[in-house]
């Protein structure tokens, strides 16, 4: 787990129980839900998950030039080949 | 023979349907010879995936352009070197395969698939900062092995997917396949894209964006199949039909062994039920067409 650096590629995945975390160069996506049960495996998927979210909040607070809101690369349109 | 522009649903290829039936006789000629070629191409390890070992038999000409088939443990794809992305992945699932693949989660890494040429295949770059995530079509929640596991996260086997859709509804739909498998021990998937209209959107020069998404299931238990269809794009609504209606609007045989009887009548597919149900007030409806974008 303490391979996942935020923010710096777009190849990783993560399973915390049912939830998926990406890692990609604008954004780390997660979704899925999770079980915290109060037992040994609620405490390891919790720590996982603290782990990738206090990663996600120490990069973005060290970044002196977060925007407001993170830019798109625009996309074109072309005529549908399949059609 | 129905129509697709029959009035119970919504058909996604107006235009290339009303071209099919111009071109029947020519169509039946090319899914002859196409399902001679990719039989021919076809390693054995690739028939367990797909109903009889019958591979899913492309129709519409324009999609059958620069295609190749992969076979990987898991699934088989048959992914296009014009969208760069799949345009059908194929699995069987059974109770047991489920039962492994939930004991198994790990991490793992997107990847460009090696055995394509680079100029058809996909690249992660193509999906930076594209706002799009790289929908799996047969999903790593499937996959039993590590191995498998690894195989499904290549590009090959991706879409650009809205994330709306990706993980909400279809994580939903994706949940419904694996609890039918578990319920009645063995079923057989077909998961793609559906490239509607007569414009497209592109990631970065190369990556197509497909409109619908569709998951068609054959259950040989019951001896009934249909397919769930959904936008490409945020929202809760999605659609069941037969797999005569669909095969008519994605231009390929899904099961080309499933006699027409069975593909005539739709199977009861349950509600999807995204994580457990979780989800606040948006619940997944069932509708008869989606409205146009």
């Amino acid at each position: 787990m303490s391979s996942f650096t935020p923010y710096q590629n777009e190849e990783q995945s993560l399973a915390i129980d049912d939830m998926t975390v990406e890692n990609r160069l604008d954004r780390i996506t997660v979704y899925g839900s999770v079980e915290l049960t109060r037992d040994q495996s609620g405490l390891q998927h919790a720590r996982a998950l603290k782990e990738v979210i206090d990663a996600v909040v120490a990069v973005l607070e060290q970044d002196k030039n977060l925007p407001a809101q993170v830019e798109l690369k625009p996309t074109d349109q072309v005529k549908n080949p399949f059609a | 023979m129905k129509e697709c522009d029959d009035a119970r649903f919504f058909c996604f290829f107006n235009a290339l349907n009303m071209k099919l039936t111009k071109l029947h006789s020519l169509v039946g000629l090319t899914a002859l010879l196409l399902a001679t070629g990719c039989t021919a191409k076809q390693p054995s390890s690739c028939t367990n995936h797909f109903w009889e070992g019958q591979a899913p038999v492309i129709t519409n000409p324009n999609l059958a352009k620069k295609t190749a088939m992969l076979c990987f443990e898991g699934y088989a794809v048959m992914h296009s070197g014009i969208s760069r992305t799949p345009l059908w992945s194929a699995e069987h699932l059974t109770a047991q395969r489920i039962e492994d693949a939930q004991q198994l989660k790990r991490v793992n890494s997107f990847h460009a698939e090696e055995q394509l040429p680079t100029a058809d295949r996909a690249e992660l770059v193509d999906y930076v900062r594209s706002g799009f995530d790289r929908g799996h079509m047969a999903p790593n929640g499937d996959m039993p092995t590590s191995n498998a596991q690894y195989e499904s996260f290549s590009l090959a086997n991706m879409i650009p997917q809205h994330p709306k859709n990706n993980q909400i509804l279809w994580e939903g739909i994706e949940e419904t396949a694996r609890n039918m498998a578990r319920e009645d021990k063995d079923i057989y998937v077909v998961t793609g894209p559906i490239f509607e209209g007569s414009n497209l959107e592109r990631l970065n020069g190369r990556v197509l964006v497909p409109t619908f998404v569709f998951k068609a299931i054959y259950d040989p238990v019951r001896k009934q199949a249909a397919a769930y269809v959904t936008p490409n794009a945020p929202g809760m609504a999605y659609q069941t039909l037969s797999i005569a209606e669909l095969e008519k609007c994605v231009g390929m045989n899904v099961f080309p062994k499933l006699p027409a009887e069975i593909k005539a009548v739709k199977m009861n597919l349950p509600a999807p039920r995204p994580h457990g149900g979780r989800g606040g007030k948006n619940k997944p409806v069932e509708v008869d067409s989606f409205e146009r974008q």
